[in-house]
């Protein structure tokens, strides 16, 4: 099985059906210790220099240089330079999924063509119970922490059906004994601190929507052209109006008393944050990552002093 | 009961005694002599180290500025907390902060290293600043390459008071970045007993600035208000 490297969401309902393994060359971030050279992003800049070096070992590589990161555009280039054959994908800003069915087949071809068509039922349906592990969550049945980790992992669904199927069987269901009264939506793209998710529980600010994850989790489809429907209302690919409306639901619904805006050092996403300020009528906390590791000091001192603001307003 | 605030380069204590504020201040390594005798019950802490040093309850430093502001200001709208180590804005009406801990050019420690490489007190730095008759223009935003710069200005002929005065005008301008649209602001921390420095930020803010009788002990305050 061809193990195929991701750099953002790409469809692993088609990866898995032409055949491929897909791994989100992401996953090793957060825990690594790495000071990559020429760095903005350390999310790209780490997998880039560790594909290179090929201390991570792929057949091939999914860049997604539309729509997403635009950091990846380059390093994915590096990385093709490198020898490791790559695929570049494009979502479509307009949302037009006849051009997302296009981009599909480009991507079945280089695939291989679909050969398990069974697979995207298969991971449709375990992405409804990770639907499910995002509802516990919501209501504080498990840990956010716990229940990010799986959603995180939905991306490459851990590049075998089986064990990410065991990983949804959580055994620790009453991990909610501390969770705090302060519901958070945690928006942008995902901390690159192994620990945030615990260390926000512990300061009584439990998340209760990560954005990019639960992105992972509501897009599938029993075929390539339902793929193709769903996947191009991928928020983080679309105009910020239509990204902000679906926040604004999805805040609602989930009744969050506060917002945490991840922006990651030299992302640039980190320039939306003023618009998304100006849209989401709720407090709102930004902070800056850089380097992965442990949440520091001072990310903690504002997390702890967003919690003090929520709790007068 | 006592406030205390330990931060990363001093400690301060503060206790209302008859309606009258009384307060100590000393270095962070000598936090232990402003506690003696005092039990952790009768102790709110904040600052950096609010969590190291014995406490009742901890508040964060954001919230006690708010608390200690609010004591001399009421109705304050915008603090600036201007420390050793990191500079705070927060925004009262909107309920929001930002703080820059990242850069020193912001910071006290700017002015400290300023001081250091004119081998001068940074107390000094205020009254050298009233001396300048010319503003040279330092536009690094970088605070340890605006030495080379400040070098620059001293052979092209700006004297040690201007230079001085064109590194409080970098320094504030790099402040006011940060500040939102407010009518009037309230200065707190050590570093806004620096003359020199206020005066560059409301010359460029054009705005009402207010520093309580004791910037220093603001936070320590705070906490004690935040207590009650």
């Amino acid at each position: 099985m061809p193990k195929i490297g991701i750099t953002a969401l790409v469809p692993p309902e088609l990866i898995f059906a032409c055949g491929g393994q897909p791994y989100d060359v992401n996953n090793v971030i957060p825990e690594s210790k790495k000071y990559p050279k020429n760095k903005l992003c350390a999310w790209t800049a780490i997998w880039q220099e560790m594909l290179v070096k090929r201390e991570i070992k792929i057949d091939s590589l999914i860049v997604v240089a539309g729509g997403d990161c635009h950091n990846a555009l380059v390093d994915g280039q590096k990385a093709a330079m490198s020898g490791i054959p790559t695929h570049f994908f494009f979502y479509p800003f307009d949302g037009d999924h006849k051009y997302m069915e296009s981009q599909l087949h480009s991507l079945c071809s280089f695939l291989g063509d679909i050969k398990h068509p069974e697979k995207f039922r298969q991971i449709k349906e375990l992405k409804k119970a990770g639907q499910l592990i995002d509802k516990k969550r919501v209501n504080g049945k498990i840990s956010a922490g716990e229940a990010f980790r799986i959603l995180v992992s939905i991306s490459d669904l851990m590049g075998d059906l089986d064990k990410f199927k065991r990983a949804l069987d959580i055994k620790t269901p009453h991990l909610n004994a501390g969770i705090g009264v302060n519901r958070i939506a945690l928006i942008g793209v995902p901390p690159i601190y192994h620990d945030f998710h615990d260390v926000a529980q512990s300061l009584d600010l439990q998340i209760v929507f990560d954005e990019l994850p639960y992105e992972f989790v509501r897009h599938t489809g029993a075929d390539l052209n339902e793929v193709a429907k769903d996947y191009c209302n991928y928020t983080f690919a679309r105009p910020l109006d239509f990204r902000i409306g679906f926040l604004q639901k999805e805040l609602e619904k989930r009744k969050v008393d506060g917002v945490i805006h991840y922006t990651q050092f030299a992302c640039h996403h980190t320039l939306e944050d003023e618009i998304l300020r100006q849209e989401l009528d709720y407090p709102i906390l930004t902070i800056q990552g850089d380097l992965p590791g442990k949440t520091p000091e001072q990310i903690k001192l504002r997390l702890e002093a967003f919690r003090e603001m929520i709790a007068r307003s | 009961m006592i406030g205390l605030d330990v931060g990363s380069t001093t400690a301060k204590r503060v206790k209302i005694e008859d309606g009258e504020i009384k307060f100590e201040i000393t270095g962070t390594h000598n936090w232990k002599d402003l506690v003696e005798g005092i039990g952790k019950e009768d102790i709110i802490s904040t600052g950096y180290f609010r969590h190291s040093v014995p406490h009742k309850a901890s508040v964060t430093e954001i919230t006690a500025a708010r608390f200690g502001a609010e004591y001399y200001f009421p109705g304050v709208e915008v603090i600036v907390d201007i420390g050793g180590q990191d500079t705070k804005v927060i925004d009262v009406k909107k309920n929001n902060f930002i703080i820059n801990d990242k850069c020193s050019a912001g910071t006290g420690a700017f002015l400290e290293f300023v001081a250091n490489y004119f081998k001068i007190e940074l107390t000094e730095m205020g009254r050298l600043h009233s001396k300048a008759k010319r503003i040279p223009q330092i536009n690094n935003t970088c605070g340890v390459f605006a030495v080379s710069e400040m070098i620059s200005q001293l052979v092209a002929g700006y004297s040690k008071e201007e230079v001085i005065a064109g590194i409080h005008y970098a320094f504030a301008r790099r402040i006011s970045f940060m500040i939102p649209e407010a009518e009037t602001i309230v200065l707190i921390g050590g570093t806004v007993k620096n003359e020199g420095m206020i005066s560059a930020l409301r010359d460029i803010l054009n705005k009402e600035i207010l520093i309580p009788e004791e910037p220093q002990i603001v936070n320590a305050l705070g906490a004690l208000e935040y207590s009650e």
